[in-house]
This record gives structure tokens, sequence and C-alpha cells, in this order.
């Protein structure tokens, strides 16, 4: 379990879609919920290191049956004798505290979404660094995600066979194929001995860049 | 029955999982499959186990259920089947058929409904009809281990069921399900023996299984992990000797069952079998107190304790009006204002003529323990409706009620014992509610009798004696007090009360019904139900809990009042409705609307001050001047300004307000639905009627609400790309059932020119556009 002192405001209002300062009574909503969910949400995660093997269907995670396919991820590898897999979650509470929020208020169930979204980013990073800090001498990708570029989702189902992440996480896909906690996130961390160029995550890679709010407002979500 | 059967332990097997995987399994494989492909294997290691002491062996099955087998292209009878044949060739004194969870998680997280589980459980029962006992296991979501024990216990041919959770150190599953909770609903659900397996190793597991067991007299299983695996190389860290040490541990907690889990081998169970057989079950005298619980959080009747009466249509038109529409957000809202006063179990009464009770008790119970925590009282006259509100509500429920008539005894009751719930048994019979406290001590006498006769425990039943209106008959409040007295003291019985009728037809009722509580919470009164909204109920309640020593060091009270006073909200009059809607203030928003009805009509202040006030954030949201979270502020401030003419209306002409009817769904495969919540309360706001079909929502569902009322604008909301092309599915079958239907589209990954692609006739960037959407829809 990983244990957050806050939750980032300044991304929480990002993912509310809110750009301006926020009045006395929404920041009051945030501290309220913000503290409630510090309380009552058991965020874990779990992960897996595996040497990599670069096959033509597709990038073999030695040990498991994952095979990442398509070229973004391949791109996003090159170079990685090794990746962490790495899944976090917010747990079960997190559904439950953002449907009791909805009852509450439109503007609460918002607030929590918000919130969550942010402290499973969070968590994420925290994660990442202390999976990174057991490494030495290891240089790291940034995370990269199912439905990112040309990854499918369709892999969550043996990305989480190989973290056996159902038993160690209570996480699941639903029939439609998603992760279940809604807010748990599975991601690909690419672990190299030499150094890695810049991440070039960016607009330029995303799939939403034609349509992205953040972009039209000359703004960037990272 | 007496699992045990003259044993002093039961030995049980350790990983299957470990032993097939230090054998070599292919990444990726299905273990399962192997009871067919490779029998003799499977058998080899129930051999192996049975030889280092064990008594049972657990089937091979841990995930052999439709939804994982499906890849396999083998059916569940035949995996099953064969794997009980290979530990019964391995020659065990017991085979147990093994069963661990399905796989996807139930409603409201999931989307696997309670009846598909159970079916799933039911078909693995059966395929395991030749085992000896039914094993559930490695369990973390109680609803889901209640439709396994329901099918075992329904089509299990009276097979002993073992339980077994895996908790983390927090003392909760991952569903959050607590220790108390599961052991007093399983209990009460009549599983033959419980405890933990997996997840953590025996140190860890020791002050979970010390807590276990001081709330169930079952026999306490233990099956541990071999200690903590290693992060990087998942080995576990503990020793067949240090493993062996550390489940001796378990036996003076009064643990008879014992196994191992994930890496565990022939050699822990030697040498925890060893070191066990050395010793002697420990004597246990459990007395389980008065308790009722959800799936997360255990209700200890020791003090009393308030059930909130508001979920419950008697003489009030617009909760008649929430049922008759299935508006279950209304219902909800009634049950967190409860619970935000002050209520600690809740009253669940959705009886009215013309509605299915049953199906409404389901989906309220359903929706109910999606959002709070608090456990239920189901409230029916209606048996159909009773076993359903039972049924699915996956904790420790209290029945309203039986009475002392015979049909009542014989329909209630065993229900009351199938689900294990508590009971609320009425001091009245066929003879009608007797005067004197006397006969009243004698019905409760007789109620307890037959549920004691059924195997109701004691501590489940809990007497009404019933309040009679003073205002009627002066007297009787003396001879409810009498009785209630006596059931308490004489027969040791916990005491129910509704409390408000005692005032009916006096004015200033609120005085009576605060005096008559405090009497009778003097008299023994354990569980009031009544409103817990009225501020001065509450107050006597929590004043008289720290009176009467229960609420230590007044904790509970000091948590309640000692606070900053609350902000006074500013008077109404100081804010106009459309300030108030354009600055989310919902409580001024909703005093306002009440100061105009004195004056204006209903419809002139939705139409004429509502809307456009609304129309007034919408454009300065468009124009980016506001934001999403301000848009839906005002939304919330403008929905309580709705729900206060929706109320008046209800009252004075018993109608509604509504400006076209609109379904709404998130299409199927698809589970994000906060979009598509937002677009219905901007919609609602606008007077529109949502049919709101939720999420993850099947083609035809969609296709049969629009016909069934002729819906003239459909909305279809989808966050994933995946999932688009099931709106484009549905799209196309509206297309063919209801071609009069319109249809809105929106969701972060759709386009205008994808929306047009797929046949949308209106692409909507966002909730505002849903809404101009309708209204040209509407207009026209």
């Amino acid at each position: 379990m990983i244990r957050p002192s806050g939750i980032d405001r300044r991304e929480t209002l990002r993912y509310m879609g809110m750009h301006g300062k926020p009045d006395a009574a929404l920041e009051e909503l945030l501290d309220k919920w913000e503290k409630r969910l510090l309380e009552e949400l058991s965020p874990r995660y779990t992960h897996r290191i595996v040497p990599l093997s670069f096959m033509p269907e597709g990038i073999l995670c030695v040990g498991t049956a994952l095979v990442l396919t398509g070229g973004d991820i391949a791109g996003h590898l090159a170079g990685c004798g090794r990746a962490a897999l790495l899944c976090v979650t917010l747990g079960h509470r997190g559904e439950h505290l953002r449907r009791h929020a909805g009852v509450c208020s439109p503007l609460e169930e918002m607030a929590v979404n918000g919130l969550e979204n942010a402290l499973v980013e969070q968590i994420c990073d925290m994660a990442q660094e202390e999976i990174l800090h057991t490494l030495s001498g290891v240089y790291a990708t940034w995370r990269f995600s199912p439905g990112y570029g040309d990854l499918p989702i369709s892999v969550q189902e043996d990305f989480l066979s190989a973290l056996d992440a159902q038993r160690r996480l209570g996480v699941s896909l639903s029939s439609g194929g998603m992760l279940m906690p809604a807010k748990t996130v599975t991601a690909v961390i690419g672990l190299s001995e030499e150094p890695i160029a810049k991440g070039k995550r960016g607009c330029g890679s995303c799939d939403l860049r034609s349509r992205c709010l953040f972009r039209a407002k000359g703004e960037h979500c990272q | 029955m007496n699992i045990l059967d003259n044993r002093s332990f039961l030995i049980l097997d350790g990983g299957m999982g470990t032993m097939l995987q230090q054998g070599g399994l292919a990444p990726g494989a299905v273990p399962e499959l192997l009871n067919l492909t490779d029998p003799a294997r499977i058998t080899a290691v129930h051999q192996s186990y049975i030889e280092a002491g064990a008594q049972a062996a657990y089937t091979n099955t841990f995930g052999a259920n439709r939804l994982k087998m499906a890849k396999t292209g083998h059916s569940v009878t035949e995996i099953i089947g064969a794997a009980v044949k290979n530990a019964r060739a391995a020659h065990p004194e017991l085979v147990a058929l093994d069963i661990g969870p399905i796989g996807q998680l139930l409603e409201p997280t999931g989307t696997l409904s309670f009846e598909e589980a159970y079916d799933i459980f039911r078909e693995e029962i059966e395929a395991g009809k030749d085992a000896d006992i039914l094993v559930f296991e490695t369990m973390t979501d109680l609803g889901e281990v209640r439709a396994g024990v329901l099918a075992a216990r329904e089509h299990g041919g009276g097979k002993p069921v073992f339980v077994t959770m895996s908790f983390e150190e927090n003392g909760r599953t991952f569903t959050g399900c607590d220790i108390v909770s599961m052991a007093v609903t399983l209990e009460g659900l009549g599983v033959d023996a419980l405890g933990v397996n997996c997840s953590l190793g025996p140190d860890e597991l020791l002050p979970i299984v010390e807590k276990l067991s001081r709330w169930t007299s079952l026999p306490i299983i233990v099956k541990p992990n071999a200690g903590l695996p290693d992060p990087a190389t998942g080995r576990y860290d503990f020793d067949p000797e240090r493993f062996a040490a550390a489940m001796t541990k378990f036996v003076p907690l009064g643990a008879v069952i014992f196994g191992g889990c994930c890496g565990t081998t022939p050699d822990h169970i030697r040498a925890a079998a060893r070191a066990i057989r050395a010793m002697q079950p420990a004597k246990r005298e459990i007395r389980i107190p008065p308790v009722v619980c959800s799936m997360t959080e255990a209700v200890v009747i020791d003090q009393p304790r308030i059930i909130g009466e508001r979920i419950n249509p008697t003489g009030k038109k617009r909760f008649q009006q929430a049922l008759r529409e299935k508006d279950m957000d209304y219902i909800l809202e009634q049950a967190v204002q409860q619970v935000q006063a002050g209520a600690e179990i809740l009253d669940v009464n959705v009886g009215l003529p013309g509605v299915d009770e049953p199906e409404m008790q389901k989906a309220a119970v359903l929706a109910l323990q999606g959002i709070t925590d608090a456990p239920l009282q189901i409230d029916t006259t209606d048996p159909a409706a009773l076993e359903a509100g039972l049924r699915h509500f996956h904790g420790k429920a209290i029945v309203n009620s039986v009475n002392g008539e015979e049909k009542s005894l014989r329909t209630v009751l065993p229900l009351v014992k199938k689900y294990g719930a508590a009971v609320v048994g009425l001091t009245l019979d066929e003879n009608g509610i007797p005067k004197t406290a006397e006969e009243r001590f004698g019905i409760a006498e007789r109620i307890l009798s037959r549920a004691l006769s059924l195997g109701i425990r004691r501590e489940d039943v809990y007497i009404d004696c019933l309040t009679l209106t003073a205002s009627a008959e002066q007297e009787g409040a003396a001879e409810t007090l009498k009785a209630l007295h006596r059931v308490k003291t004489e027969l040791g019985l916990r005491t129910v009360l509704g409390v408000s009728n005692i005032s009916f037809g006096l004015p200033a009722r609120e005085l009576v019904n605060r005096t008559f509580l405090t009497m009778a919470l003097q008299e023994g009164l354990d569980l009031p139900i009544m409103n817990p909204n009225i501020e001065s109920m509450t107050a006597a309640v929590r004043s008289f809990r720290l009176l009467a020593g229960y609420d230590k060091n007044s904790v509970d009270y000091i948590a309640a009042y000692g606070g900053e006073a609350p902000k006074a909200a500013a008077p109404a009059s100081q804010v106009t409705l459309e300030q108030a809607v354009e600055s989310g203030l919902a409580a001024q928003a909703a005093a306002c609307t009440r100061t105009l009805l004195a004056e204006n009509e209903p419809m002139e202040i939705v139409n004429g001050r509502l809307i456009p006030a609304l129309d007034k954030v919408g454009a300065a949201f468009e124009a980016g001047k506001v934001f999403l979270p301000q848009l839906i502020g005002a939304a919330g401030a403008a929905q309580a300004a709705f729900e206060v003419i929706k109320q008046t209306l209800c009252e004075t002409q018993g109608e509604t307000v509504s400006s076209g009817t609109i379904v709404l769904a998130t299409v199927k495969g698809d589970i994000h639905d906060i979009g598509k919540n937002i677009v219905k309360i901007l919609l609602e706001n606008y007077g529109y009627r949502v049919l709101d079909l939720g999420r993850d929502v099947p083609e035809e569902t969609v296709a049969d609400a629009v016909e069934r009322e002729h819906v003239r604008l459909c909305g279809l909301s989808a966050l994933m790309t995946t999932t688009l092309p099931s709106m484009e599915r549905t799209i196309a079958l509206l297309r063919e059932r209801c071609p009069w239907c319109r249809v809105v589209v929106g969701g972060a990954v759709l386009t205008a020119e994808y929306a047009a692609k797929i046949g949308a006739d209106f692409y909507a960037k966002d909730a505002k556009a849903t809404v101009d959407a309708a209204k040209q829809v509407f207009a026209s």
C-alpha cells in the first residue's frame, strides 16, 4: 500500500476541466474529499521485471504469455533488454466513494473523479520511483499503457495474468475488456543499460491530438 | 453436520499451482486443463500431499468456471468431472471441490449480475457432484461468496460448504469486506466452516484469525501462503519448519482445519501436520452479540442504534412518484441524507400499489449497498419482495417484520433462517394489537419460541411492542413501555419501536415524539425507527448514549456537536434564484424556489427563471468564461430548485413536469459513465424526463426502451475507441426498430465526422450541446 500525503490539486483541477482559479466553495469541497479519499482508499501496486524478446509478431515479455504488438511500443522499447510491467489501482473503495459522491451532487462526483484520476497518476509515479530505486545502473523510459498509440487494449488480459493482478490487487477485466476497478492503470516501463533518448511522448504521438481541448487552448496535459 | 467427524483436526493439502509450476508449466497455460491432458500428473500431486498427511484433497479446479474455461474448448462438466476423478485416484479421506473467484466483478463496480454469478457457481457445483465437500477459496467479494454459497445450498445435495476469504493487512479484503461482516453473514447462511487463505503469510494472518475466532462459532480454517514472496524472485520465505511453527499459533485461537496456499509444498504440510497433531484443539465458548452488517460494516446492537425510516412511500407523494418512475437516485438521496444525519441502519420499504415490489426491492437493495455502508432492514409484507431483498443484500439484514399470526410465522421465519437475517417481531396476532403489556409479552414469547425452534439465534430476534397513538389511547403509551421493559429484562431480547406514531393527531408532534423516545430508551429501547433528519430526535439518542455511559468520553457526542457551529447560509432573500444557480448554491436555490412558489406558478419559475439562468451559465461555458465545474455546480443548484418544484407539483396536482422523454445509455462494453451522468443532470434541469439505462447497455435494451415509450431522442455515450463499434451497432438497431428516434452521441473519443459516419443525427461535444440537440428535437 502506498500512502501519499496529499493529492495534486493542480492536476485534479486539470482533470475536472477547470482552467481558472477555483472559488472557495470548490476548494472546500476538494479539501473535504481529498481528506476522505486519503483516509479510506488503499492504493496498491504490483510489478514484475521481465526480459524482452523482440519477435516479428511483437515483443514477448519472457516468462509470461504477454506479447506487446504494434509499431509504437516497438519504438518505445527499442534498445531495452528488459521492462517493468506495472499495475496500479485505487481499489474498490474508490468506486464506492465515487458512486456515493454522485448521489450527493454532480459536482461532488466530478470532484472525486478528478481527485482519483490525479491520485492514481501520483501512485504510478511513486511506484515507478520505488521500482527504479531497487535497480541500479539502468535507464528507464516513461510509462506506456495499453491503448496508447497502436498497442491494443486487448493485451490487458495477458498483462494482468503476467502480474497475477487479480490475486495480488483484486483487479480484473470486464467482459468488454475494461480494467476494473476503473481507477486502475497498467503500464510498461522499458529498462536499458544504455541511456535512452529523451522520451518523445507529446502531442505528436497522441491519438487525441486532433480534438484535444488542452491543445486547442495551446496547453498540454503533461 | 460435524465436518470434523471425530477428528481433532482436519489437515488439508498445500499449493497445487506451486507444485505444477515446479514441475514446469508454460506461461499462460491453463492449469485446470491438465486434468484432461495429464491426469497422472495431477493425481501425483494429490498423492504427494496425502502421503505428507493431508486428509482432504482440493481438486485442481480453482478457475474451472465457464468464463475462464471458454477459451479451452472444454466444458466445465468435463474438466471438473475429470478433476474429481484425479483427486479420488489419490485416495484421500475427502475430496473437496475447489471453487475460486469467477474473475469478473459483480455489479455495481463490475458488470456481472448476482444471478449470472449464481449460475456460474451452480454449474461448477453440479459438475463436481462426486466430491465430498464444496470449498470456496481466495474470495474477496462477500456478494460473490453469497452467490456461491446459495448455489451450494440449493444445488449441492447437502454437502458441507467451506469458505475461506483473502484479507489484506488492514483486515479487509480487496472489495472492503471486513472480518466481522464475513463471519456473521456466512455463519448466518449456514456454511460449515470458514476461515482465511492466501494473500498473506501465517504471521500476518494471526491477528485476522484472532478477530475471526471471536465472531464465529464455526470451525475455523487457516490456509496461509508460505510467508511473503520476495518481490524480485517471487519465492516465498518460510521453509517447512518455520511454517509449521507459525501454524501452531492458530490452534489456541480455535482453528481446527489447516492447509497451505501459495508457496507451500508437501514438506510444509508434513511439518505442519506433525506439529499440529501434537496439540489439543482449543475449547471455545463463543457468544456472538446481536449484530447486523453490510459487506463493509458491522453494527453491534450493544447500545441504542438509529434505524432511519425515510425510505418509505407511505404518505409521501414525491416518493411514490419516484417509485413509479423507477427513479433510484431519489431513493439513494434519502439514504445518504439519513446516514449523514446519524442513521446507522436503513429501513427499506418500496411497496406501492402498481409497482412490482419484488423487482423494486431487489433494485433498491442492490443500488443502496453500492453507495452506503449502512446495514439494511427489509420492510415489506410481501414474502416475494422479502426474499428478493434478502437474497440480494450481501450482509446480515433485519427483516421487518413477522408477527404472532400463524400465517406470518410460517412464511417469514423460514426466510429469516435461510438468509441468516435478524427479525423484528411485532406483538400482534389474529386478534389485533392486545391492549395490555401482559398479552403483548405473551406474543413476544410465542414469536421467540417459534424462531428458536427453526434454529434462529435468540440474539437475532428483536421485538417491537408497538406504539399506539396517545391522542386516541392515552394509557397505551405506558403499556407499550411496560411491555418493552419486560421483553428486554425477562426475555433478554433487543427491542425495536417506531416512535413517531405516538403523536399522531397532536400539535407540535416533535415534542411528544422526543419525550416518548427518551422514555423508551430509558426502558431499554435498542432500535428506534425514526426520522434521523429531525435533529432533536437524533440528538436525544446521542445524548442518551452519552448519559447512559455508552459513548465513552463523549467521543461521538463531541464529534457531532463539538465542532464549529455550521456557517449560516445566506438568507434566501439576499440572493436571487438566478444568482444561486449561477454560483452553484444548491440550498439557496431551493430556498429561493420555495419563496417564489408562494406567488408564482411552478412552470413559470422553470421557464421564466431557472432555464434562462442555466442558459446564461451555458453560454458563458461555451464562451470559455466559466469551466465545467461551474457548469456542473449550476446544474446541481438548478437540480435542487427543480426538486422543490417537483415536490410541489406532486402534492398539488399529482402531475410531473416534463418537456419530453430522452433515453440515455453508455454503450455495451463501456463502463465509463460520468459524462453520461452530467448530461443527464443537465437534461433534467431543462425539464426533460431521462430514462437512464446505465452503462454497459446491450443494443437490444436501448431499442426496447425507445420502442416501449416511443421516445424521440436517444443519447449514447462511449469513452473508448474499442466501444465505438458497439455504438454503431446500437444506432443501426435503432434505425431498424425505431425509425422515428433521433440519436445524439458523445464521448471523449468521438468526433463530428465519426458521429456522422456511424449514422448519428447529432454530435454533442459536451453536455450543453446535448441540451441544444434536445431543444431542436422537441421544438419540432
